[in-house]
């Protein structure tokens, strides 16, 4: 096995991330979503720690990364709770008013 | 006479008669602008204006009384003695007769005035004064500079040599016409209180003014033309006083401007605008000439000045026109080189050759004096209406009676006759001889009109004409004094004669027409028999062989006509041009006739029109008194002839040597210059009987023939008209010269504006027309691109970018699904375009 | 096939299925439990990629604290039992084909670089030895003990470059941005709690 499979499976992890944040309306989805993005970047950066020189520092950045992660996570939840407690809802689609 | 009475006395003269001439001016300050405050029925502008020209007056004649006390009278009495000696008169008689004549003179003239008895205590000290003085020294070595003073009143410009100035000069002849002047214009204005009444109103009803809602109201003009003849008045004056013939130019456009408002007073009338506007332009074409004559004087003599005048405090007296020409012997000095043109040298104070800087002495051809001459007496005939300009005078009676009394009788018109005698010493003969045949044609003719017009102020101003063309004679035929004499003495019968028309026309209510009336004397008795005095004055009637105190028993106008007349006889018989002597003395009948017709026609026999009869009265007393006043001067004003006391004033004032008359000098022979001899008051004196008694007989026989044509009425005038049919109906239209001069002048000026104003309207007004539709459509197709092209591009730009950017606000959903989606496309769109430019990579 | 590459394909596979499986599930609570297989696998995939520390924090956190959060916010959010928010399918075609060119391009992307190539330019000036042991990963893949030299990094001290060679001089570790960084997380997650604190919410009409 090499580096490039596990670049094939965090791109797939990726783009399935991706997928999840365009096409769930649900807010929850979409920060899993996030989630499944972050996560394809954690698997890339050990990956690339594993077979390149880059060594330790990308474990390191993977580290900060599941930590940073599962504090957007919280924050992400209490902003989802108070969409959810003003719209009554968690369709992120109601939240338009960006509309130009 | 010491220098510092001399000089005092200049200074007493200056200020006098600068007050006079100014305190109208100031009159009409205060009318024109103030006139309006005291409303229109107020009649303190007549009060000021009389006021003004009253008080001029009195200085006038205190100045006339300074200038003889300072020389002792002796313009009196030593030209007196002079003559005395050629005249038949004892020597004996001749001062006390002056004595006489003095008092009586200054009684009349001012019986209610305190001058009557400082008049005659000043002669009385003057004579005394005579007697340890000037007994010794004869008349004729009296200095010329205590008879005149001149001076400087301000300088107003100076160009190089020749300084425009306003300045004096004060002779006999000016003291004489500003006492004059203000006496008559004091009448008149007296007179004008009462004949302008009818404006001292809001709402004046113009009669002779149709509108289409009937006759013409306006408001009333009192103040305003009170204020137009102290104007007048103010103008005539400084034309009088002035010391410099560029000065005389300015007061004489002055009283041009004067006459045209006055002509015009009744300004909604169309004949009286169009007769100012005929005026005024006539007077142009003569100050056209008045113009050249100053071009030649500015080029060849650098002054303006009459006489000499002291420059600066130096003391250094620069000399005048008149030293310059003539010198203190009154002989022209001629040049005549071997090739070229005659050529007159300049004098100075001296009666030496003036010379330049260089030492070359100063001349002018010959020719050019003529035409500087001819140009100023070309300003004259304008004014004083003379052949071939006289058209205008009878259309300026369009104006109030007492205008044409005091503008277009006794002052204005006489401007011109004073400034030939004025610029008298400047004239050669050649300019002399055309001023008398001048003269002599326009007396006639306008003496032959006089007598078929109907109206009666036409039938005086054709008078007028008449006899300002006696004037013009005298003076041309070297009798300056005779000239003079009569302007003086018509002035008085005049403006008697106008004011008097005047009552008539007030009292039969604005009618004018002879034929209308007859018969007014029992009317209005004052006014026929003040009128009466005004046509034996002007007609020259006397009673012969019967003498009063020596004296012919006649008015004023026998003595000023027959010295005319006389010196026509001299000059006749020393020349030849028999036709100079022949047509004056017809033109005496003539007047005769046409004078008494007007009285005849007016005031006698029975009523024609009983409407007007009926209608008609006495005017009040404002208006008879100053008639009364100047019956008494039309009366006696001459009295004494030419041993009288006015005719000695003027006589001292005359140009040097021409007492003693000239022959044409031997220079003037050799230059082929014109063969003229002027007649010395010893010849003249000597034709005096002989002319006196022709013209006294023709005149008679004149008075004799109006007397059977219209007061007797043995013949009927009707069957004249009849036998001679085209006589009457060519001098009704005043020889035609109004045709003629629509024939020569206004047509073809039409047609030649006609052709301008083709032009005008078809070239011109077509290029421009062209150059206006080109722009018009250069513009439309501006418009055109502006609208479609550059408008159409920046609308472009803003629709397209507008709608760009709605189009692009859909993209902003707002949703945060939508904005994942476009990263992603972003994202693909970035490693495309990488991939598509660096493909290498 | 080794057990090693059987293992990372099966791992692999896992991951990439619940990954597709979170996507195309309509239910949240499946979607969350999708998530965990996902993640979980992935946790194989770093314990295979010689990173045990980092997978089991995956496991520790994310599966047992990130998700267990998610589920809570499941529950406090869920509107009712039916609730569900389906997508236009017009959409999830559109994120069809743009999911596909993604995974396209990336794919085509990392084949298009010889990673040995780049790992032996990365290589050039270190010390044999060193490369030696990076070339073939850094090891000791059996003992699976990455922890201390991982704390030892934080602190500056490379163990993977050799722990005598030059480049530790100067280093300077992770430890001071790594407090930096919690430090702000604290105080995010205290503006989080605060954010999501109960709050009387005012009756809708």
């Amino acid at each position: 096995m090499d580096l490039n499979c596990s670049l094939f499976v965090g791109a797939v992890l990726f783009v399935a991330g991706v997928v999840c944040m365009a096409t769930k309306r649900n807010g929850i989805g979409v920060l899993m979503g996030v989630e499944l993005v972050l996560n394809a970047a954690n698997l890339n950066f050990v990956a690339f720690a594993n077979y390149t020189r880059l060594g330790l520092d990308g474990q390191v950045f993977s580290l900060f990364v599941i930590v940073l992660a599962a504090a957007e996570a919280a924050v992400a939840l209490a902003i989802a709770l108070s969409f959810y407690n003003n719209h009554l809802t968690i369709d992120v689609d109601k939240a338009n008013q960006l509309q130009g | 006479m010491d220098p510092t009475t001399l000089q005092s006395t200049g200074e007493t003269l200056k200020w006098l008669l600068t007050i006079a001439w100014l305190l109208p001016l100031f009159g009409f300050v205060v009318e024109i602008f103030g006139g309006w405050w005291g409303g229109r029925h107020s009649k303190s502008a007549a009060y000021l204006a009389v006021a003004c020209i009253v008080t001029g007056f009195i200085c006038s004649f205190s100045a006339l009384i300074t200038w003889g006390c300072s020389n002792h009278w002796a313009a009196l009495q030593g030209h007196g003695d002079s003559h005395a000696t050629e005249s038949h008169d004892a020597n004996s008689t001749e001062p006390s007769h002056q004595v006489d004549a003095h008092g009586e003179h200054a009684k009349d003239e001012h019986a209610k005035t305190d001058k009557h008895g400082h008049g005659e205590t000043a002669h009385s000290e003057s004579s005394d004064a005579e007697g340890h003085d000037t007994a010794a020294h004869p008349a004729a070595e009296i200095p010329r500079s205590q008879l005149i003073y001149t001076g400087l009143f301000y300088r107003l410009a100076r160009f190089g040599s020749l300084d425009i100035s306003l300045s004096y000069y004060i002779d006999s002849l000016t003291l004489v016409m500003f006492t004059m002047v203000t006496f008559i214009a004091s009448c008149i204005h007296l007179f004008a209180i009462g004949y302008m009444a009818d404006e001292l109103t809001d709402n004046y009803e113009d009669h002779q003014v149709h509108t289409s809602h009937g006759h013409l109201h306006r408001p009333g003009r009192f103040y305003r033309f009170f204020a137009f003849l102290s104007l007048f008045s103010f103008s005539m004056l400084g034309l009088v006083l002035a010391g410099n013939i560029f000065q005389v130019f300015i007061f004489w456009e002055l009283v041009g401007v004067c006459s045209y408002f006055l002509i015009g007073f009744y300004t909604e009338r169309q004949s009286a605008s169009n007769a100012a506007n005929k005026a005024f332009i006539m007077n142009r074409v003569g100050d056209f000439g008045f113009l050249i004559g100053l071009m030649i004087i500015w080029t060849w003599f650098g002054t303006f000045q009459f006489g000499d005048v002291a420059v600066g405090k130096g003391g250094s007296v620069q000399p005048g026109l008149f030293s310059m020409a003539r010198g203190s012997d009154g002989q022209l000095r001629l040049h005549i080189p071997e090739s070229g043109v005659t050529e007159v040298v300049f004098k100075n104070k001296d009666n030496h050759i003036e010379t330049d800087g260089n030492g070359e002495q100063r001349t002018i051809p010959y020719y050019l004096l003529i035409a500087a001459g001819l140009g100023v007496f070309g300003g004259c005939i304008g004014k004083s209406a003379q052949f071939p300009l006289q058209t205008w005078l009878p259309d300026a009676m369009e104006g109030p009676t007492p205008v044409s009394a005091l503008v277009h009788s006794a002052t204005m018109v006489a401007a011109g006759v004073y400034l030939v005698g004025r610029f008298y010493p400047m004239f050669t003969p050649e300019v002399l001889l055309a001023i008398a045949y001048t003269g002599c044609i326009t007396l006639f003719l306008a003496a032959t009109i006089a007598v078929v017009a109907t109206d009666i102020k036409k039938v005086l101003a054709y008078s007028t004409i008449s006899q300002l063309g006696y004037m013009m004679l005298g003076l041309g035929l070297g009798g300056w004094a005779a000239g003079l004499f009569h302007l003086i003495t018509h002035a008085f019968f005049k403006s008697l004669m106008f004011l008097a028309s005047g009552s008539v026309i007030h009292g039969c209510h604005h009618v004018q027409e002879m034929p209308q009336m007859g018969g007014l004397r029992r009317k209005m008795p004052f006014t026929a028999y003040t009128m009466l005095i005004g046509v034996i004055a002007i007609s020259g009637l006397a009673v012969p062989y019967w003498t009063l105190w020596g004296e012919p028993i006649a008015f004023s106008g026998y003595h000023s006509k027959d010295a005319v007349v006389a010196t026509a006889l001299t000059f006749s018989k020393l020349n030849g041009h028999p036709l100079v002597f022949f047509i004056p003395l017809c033109g005496a009948g003539i007047t005769a006739f046409y004078m008494f017709r007007l009285w005849f026609y007016t005031f006698a026999g029975k009523p024609r029109d009983h409407h007007v009869y009926d209608h008609a009265h006495e005017s009040p007393w404002i208006i008879v008194l100053p008639l009364c006043v100047l019956s008494i001067f039309a009366m006696f004003c001459a009295f004494g002839g030419e041993n009288g006391i006015l005719y000695k004033l003027l006589l001292a004032s005359e140009p040097i040597a021409l007492a003693n008359g000239s022959v044409p000098t031997a220079d003037q022979v050799t230059a082929g210059l014109m063969n003229i001899s002027l007649s010395s008051h010893e010849q003249i004196h000597a034709n005096h009987a002989q002319a006196g008694l022709l013209a006294l007989v023709v005149a008679f026989s004149g008075a004799f023939a109006a007397y059977v044509c219209y007061g007797a009425r043995w013949i009927n005038t009707s069957e004249i008209k009849v036998q001679f049919a085209g006589l009457p109906r060519f001098l009704v239209n005043m020889w035609g010269f109004d045709e003629l001069y629509d024939i020569m002048f206004v047509r073809p000026s039409h047609v030649v504006a006609g052709w301008c104003s083709a032009f005008d309207r078809k070239v011109f007004d077509g290029f421009l027309h062209g150059c206006a539709n080109a722009a018009l459509k250069v513009s439309a197709w501006d418009r055109q691109f502006d609208e479609t092209i550059v408008d159409g591009a920046v609308n472009a730009v803003g629709n397209w970018t507008n709608s760009l950017g709605r189009s692009l606000s859909v993209v902003q959903t707002g949703r945060m699904r939508n904005y994942v989606m476009f990263i992603a496309v972003g994202l693909l769109g970035v490693f495309a375009a990488l991939i598509a430019f660096f493909p290498s990579t | 096939m080794t057990g090693h590459q059987l293992l990372f394909s099966i791992f692999a596979l896992t991951t990439c299925g619940g990954a597709l499986a979170v996507v195309l599930s309509q239910n949240v609570v499946r979607m969350a439990f999708w998530l965990i297989i996902s993640l979980g696998a992935s946790a194989g995939l770093f314990f295979l990629l010689n990173a045990d520390f980092v997978g089991t924090a995956q496991l520790l956190v994310y599966v047992g604290g990130t998700l267990v959060l998610l589920v809570f916010g499941v529950m406090l959010t869920a509107s009712g039992p039916f609730s569900d928010f389906k997508t236009r399918p017009g959409e999830t075609f559109m994120a069809g084909i743009v999911a596909l060119s993604l995974l396209l391009m990336m794919v085509f992307t990392v084949c298009s670089v010889d990673w040995k190539k780049v790992v032996a330019a990365t290589n050039q000036g270190v010390p044999i030895s060193t490369a030696q042991s990076v070339a073939t990963g850094f090891n000791d893949s059996e003992e699976g003990n990455t922890a201390r030299p991982l704390g030892m990094a934080l602190l500056g001290i490379r163990v993977d470059h050799g722990i005598d060679s030059g480049a530790n001089a100067n280093r300077i570790g992770y430890l001071l941005p790594f407090e930096i960084a919690s430090m702000h997380l604290l105080v995010v997650l205290i503006g989080a709690a605060y954010l999501a604190r109960a709050k009387r919410r005012v009756q809708e009409i």
